[in-house]
């Protein structure tokens, strides 16, 4: 399963979900989806999001159980 | 839901027409109840639309990128603005699947076994339909609950 910390992320730059979710063209509700789990985002999405945020896609997203990555 | 309600109460109505041969055709007769149901649900129908006409006219000023066609082939309802909505609804309509996979060969077959009434039938029709947007609206509504962060 793909775990990530967009909300986290999110909320280090005082971002809302919609706010968010204009810059990287996509609806609140995705953006929420992608925070609460229920949805994998598509590489390009994943992307957009890390870049808007300012990381590294590593840093935002890796899979559970990945001991290495897991923070 | 509603156009499925109505087309109930309109069914009602027009099942027990007396149809009479006549010189220059045929005519249908309705007593005065069933006058009322088959009117009456052909003009809330005509209401129901023109509202539902009105209101996608303004989610499409609303809207502009995403327009939604009375006339498309495709149910309006279908979410597709993102990839996110675009997977709720395959979520939701995996689920609809589901549902008429088992639930249209189980009504064949009670329609098979039993001498149902022509009625009968049409109202499990519509309640098939009604199953189906119940389901649709459920699972989608799951997804949306909860406030913006």
């Amino acid at each position: 399963m793909l775990k990530n910390r967009v909300k986290e992320m999110r909320a280090r730059h005082s971002l809302t979900q919609s706010d968010l979710g204009k810059q990287v063209d996509v609806t609140r509700q995705t953006i929420a989806f992608i925070e609460k789990g229920e949805f994998s985002p598509s590489i390009t999405l994943a992307l957009k999001l890390a870049k808007a945020l300012q990381v590294d896609v590593n840093e935002l997203f890796w899979l559970e159980g990945d001991g290495e990555l897991e923070k | 839901m509603a156009f499925i309600t109505l087309l109930g109460v309109f069914a009602l109505g027009i099942n027990s027409p007396t149809v009479e041969l006549t010189e220059t055709g045929f005519s249908i007769q309705l007593e005065a109840f069933e006058s009322l149901l088959v009117f009456g649900s052909i003009l809330l129908y005509l209401i129901l639309l023109a509202i539902f006409s009105v209101k996608v006219k303004q989610y499409n000023k609303q809207n502009p990128h995403q327009k939604i066609s009375m006339l498309a082939i495709r149910p309006p309802e279908y979410l597709e603005a993102d990839e996110g909505m675009t997977y709720i609804t395959r979520r939701a309509v995996q689920k609809v699947y589901t549902f008429y996979s088992w639930a249209l060969p189980a009504l064949a077959t009670i329609v098979i076994i039993f001498p149902l009434p022509r009625l009968v039938v049409i109202y499990a029709i519509l309640g098939l339909a009604f199953g189906q947007y119940w389901i649709y609206y459920t699972e989608i509504r799951k997804h949306f609950k909860g406030e913006e962060e």
